[in-house]
């Protein structure tokens, strides 16, 4: 850090851009790996994971990541519940949900309870990040 | 950007089995108790495997996977719709699931599950009272496994694109004639505002909004919904077109929304928040015509304390590793196990005086390589409802087939033993479970017959004991019958008439362990595959266990398995033939002796050894294993050890002593040979043979 910040010009413009860091939740390990690397494809940092809702809000107060993808059907907690835990502690949390085709009304519901924006399984790479970037005012 | 989605198969192949393994499991447990708190489970484990499986691009079981959703939702919504036929049809799809699956691993085409597929439409139909939906699946350029059989019909629709990515979303619904405008929104919305606020009321300007829904959005309704909340942060709605009952329903024609909005607002303020919506674009922002009366921007949400954690961290720090890996580990442990043993050995023949810094090094060698093979070895433990968990499942099946009524009750499946024990126990179990309701229960006539309950039970319990773990299994079925067995046994030759008089119950039960001795006659899908009770015993015994049965006709029969935790560490007796040394595991020896072996009585040929109230037949340990000695006279050593029809005698040349050696399983072509176990290395580098004396005996 102090190196990059001793630089100056478009370097260290370059250098001192913090990838912006993403919780990753989920209870299905394959889900998890593959939206990490979405998000590691498009320069994201993952800094965290949780495979319940329970998990989720814990490692959200813990991390306090600029963004969290959060599936929808979990045991213990449901990702609705824990986006509505995430919100009650930080009203600015940015929360996508993960959700699929027929779960609408449960995504209006995450909506409801402050969620940010959705993407829909299954994932195309690019669609992730499009809303990603859109939502946290990139795209 | 194409994903290359075959470095996710590994973890789609454990993860989809898993979620289909538990799926299977909660089927049988909502049809035995009708409890509603699996329903939601079953669908967690449908759910996720139907987003893998469409990740995947493998569509047929992402298909499946969707009409099991959408029937377990059914029943989740109104749970009189269970009935045995509906978890019939939701079996078979679990099991065409997991067949599909294993497909995929082992690279071989899928049957065609298109019947399947038809019956699970229907049933979706008949339930819901709705078309099945659609299912999204994600197109692979180069497909990861052999295609599945031919599509169902009504999946035509999600295969597509010729750059092959994705299929288009469902059809939109029907259009529908634009709605009337509503003018009660406008009054119903204002009626309920909150009183205008000071300070919000000279800058409050109304807006003309018009927004377009992209048309390749997957879930209009729900981006719709978002835009409006977003729209609805900023200010008050007015005049929403279509009204929000419409866009909910994705009821958006063309994707077109219009709506007023008032908001103190600027329009950069408006901008930014529909920004940052994907798939909608603003189509023009003007001025409204009528300046309303003022209203306030809404309160942000609010941020309260952080709560007190939630304290439960439902996970343990874990990591998958496969086994083929801890095997290697084991492997290697075992190697260096041996390597030691093998420098104390070279140390021995060193100067004294050189000795004692060699022994001190060599001991802690021994202490930290025994530590470590120990952790390996707790690394392999894996609790037995591995296998357990499969046989509800299996009984149900099984007592449906046979028109029996079984409760299963399982206990102590937590207990764990080594995976390679348990690997091997899986088909003995199930063979026992088969036996019990096959064989040992009545119908539920006979069972009323006879004063018990119509539903017979099977009980497996498993407890820890000292350095062993065991295995029970129990019914209150007929029981067996030791008259019946003896005399089967006699009549296939495996046993003199004397001897079977002489036999107790205990030991005539064990008789239904002969091979082909077995008072049902009838082969069934598992003996089928040549796992009899003689398969079970042998199994038990290879991995260093006893099985035991004790039965009560009326009453029931009991199986107990007594198994090691381990089967790496092997006690073994060693003993010489000629030149040749082997080994034979200690379990199974019931004692040693000398006799001089011309003295021996004979009964046509077959010597026989003296040993306690009996006679042993005796077997020559150089014929059984063609290892060349020369003959003996006088005295010499006999080993008694537990046979498959009871106890005999082996003649050998020395008995060498006794060691405690790490098994090394043979790899072909040594495991053909009947007779060996495996084979181990002795401290002085000598590969050592251990030997499965009833499987010597009857090869």
């Amino acid at each position: 850090m102090v190196v990059s910040a001793a630089l100056s010009g478009p370097f260290a413009e370059a250098e001192l851009h913090m990838a912006k860091r993403v919780l990753v939740v989920d209870d299905a390990i394959f889900m998890r790996n593959m939206i990490k690397d979405i998000f590691a494809s498009g320069g994201f940092e993952v800094v965290g994971e949780a495979a319940n809702g329970l998990e989720a809000v814990e490692k959200y107060k813990d991390l306090k990541p600029d963004l969290t993808t959060m599936d929808i059907v979990m045991p213990f907690k449901s990702g609705i519940e824990a986006t509505r835990e995430i919100i009650k502690y930080d009203a600015n949390a940015v929360v996508i949900m993960c959700s699929a085709l027929g779960q609408e009304s449960l995504v209006m519901e995450a909506i409801e309870a402050g969620a940010s924006d959705f993407i829909v399984k299954p994932f195309r790479a690019e669609d992730v990040l499009a809303v990603v970037k859109k939502v946290l005012g990139e795209g | 950007m194409t994903m290359d989605m075959s470095r996710y198969l590994g973890l789609f192949l454990t993860e989809a089995s898993e979620h289909l393994e538990g799926l299977g499991r909660d089927l049988v447990q909502l049809e035995r108790e009708g409890a509603p708190a699996v329903v939601d489970s079953m669908f967690r484990h449908a759910h996720s495997v139907k987003g893998m499986a469409s990740s995947m691009g493998f569509e047929s079981i992402a298909v499946v996977a969707h009409r099991v959703e959408d029937l377990v939702d059914a029943i989740r919504q109104d749970p009189t719709k269970l009935e045995r036929s509906l978890v019939d049809l939701l079996l078979s799809a679990t099991d065409k699931m997991l067949d599909q699956v294993r497909a995929v691993a082992e690279s071989r085409p899928t049957d065609d599950a298109s019947a399947l597929l038809g019956q699970l439409a229907d049933k979706v139909c008949l339930v819901t009272g709705r078309t099945p939906s659609a299912t999204r699946v994600i197109h692979q350029a180069r497909p990861l496994s052999p295609p599945p059989a031919a599509p169902a019909p009504f999946t035509a629709a999600a295969r597509v694109l010729p750059e092959a990515v994705e299929a288009p979303p469902p059809p939109p619904p029907a259009a529908e004639p634009p709605p009337a405008p509503e003018p009660a929104a406008e009054a119903r919305v204002a009626a309920v505002l909150p009183p205008p606020e000071e300070g919000a009321a000279k800058t409050a300007k109304r807006w003309a909004v018009r927004l377009r829904i992209a048309p390749t959005c997957q879930t209009p309704g729900v981006r719709a919904f978002l835009v409006h909340k977003r729209l609805t942060g900023l200010g008050t709605l007015h005049g929403l077109q279509p009204p929000l009952e419409d866009l909910k329903a994705g009821r958006i024609p063309e994707g077109h929304i219009q709506v007023e909005l008032e908001t103190a607002e600027g329009e950069e303020g408006i901008r930014k928040a529909l920004r940052n919506v994907a798939e909608v674009e603003l189509v023009s922002l003007k001025p409204a015509v009528v300046a309303p009366p003022p209203l306030p921007a809404p309160a942000p949400s609010q941020a309260e304390a952080p709560r007190a954690p939630t304290g439960a961290d439902a996970t343990a720090r874990t990591v998958r590793v496969r086994t083929e890996l801890l095997d290697y580990f084991l492997d290697t442990v075992g190697e260096l196990l041996l390597a030691t043993a093998r420098l104390r050995e070279l140390g021995k023949v060193l100067p004294e005086n050189s000795r004692p810094p060699i022994e001190e090094g060599v001991y802690r060698l021994h202490t930290l390589v025994k530590d470590l093979h120990d952790k390996v070895m707790s690394a392999r433990m894996t609790p037995l409802s591995l296998i357990t968990d499969r046989l509800p499942r299996a009984a149900r099946d099984i007592a449906r087939r046979r028109e029996r009524e079984v409760d299963l009750v399982i206990t102590g499946a937590e207990i764990e033993l080594d995976r390679a024990i348990l690997d091997e126990l899986a088909d003995p179990l199930l063979h026992l479970l088969r036996n019990c309701i096959d064989h040992g229960l009545e119908t539920p006539e006979e069972r009323v017959a006879a004063g018990k309950g119509a539903r017979g039970r099977v009980l497996v319990s498993v407890r820890r004991g000292r350095d062993r773990v065991v295995v029970e299994m129990e019914d209150d079925g007929r029981g067996m019958n030791a008259a019946k067995l003896k005399a089967a046994a006699v009549a296939r030759g495996a046993l003199s008439a004397e001897a079977a008089a002489r036999m107790t119950d205990r030991e005539a039960f064990m008789l239904a362990c002969l091979p082909g001795v077995s008072t049902a006659q009838d082969v069934s899908e598992i003996s089928g595959r040549g796992v009899g009770m003689d398969a079970v015993k042998r199994v038990v015994e290879n991995v260093g266990g006893t099985l035991e049965i004790e039965s009560e006709l009326g009453r029931g029969t009991r199986f107990t398995l007594r198994l090691p935790l381990t089967v790496a560490v092997v006690h073994l007796l060693l003993v010489a033939v000629g030149d040749e040394v082997f080994g034979l595991p200690i379990a199974k020896v019931v004692g040693a002796m000398e006799a001089d072996s011309e003295k021996l009585e004979r009964s046509r040929e077959m010597p026989l050894l003296p040993h306690g109230q009996g006679l042993l037949p005796v077997y020559g340990l150089d014929e059984l294993t063609g290892v060349q000695a020369p003959p003996r006279k006088g005295v010499r050593p006999f080993v008694v050890m537990e046979g498959d029809a009871g106890r005999v005698a082996l003649a050998v040349d020395r008995l060498v002593g006794q060691e405690e050696a790490v098994l090394k399983p043979l790899s072909r072509p040594l495991d053909l040979l009947p007779g060996l176990s495996g084979v181990t290395i002795l401290g002085s580098g000598r590969p050592v043979f251990i030997l499965d004396v009833p499987r010597l005996l009857s090869a």
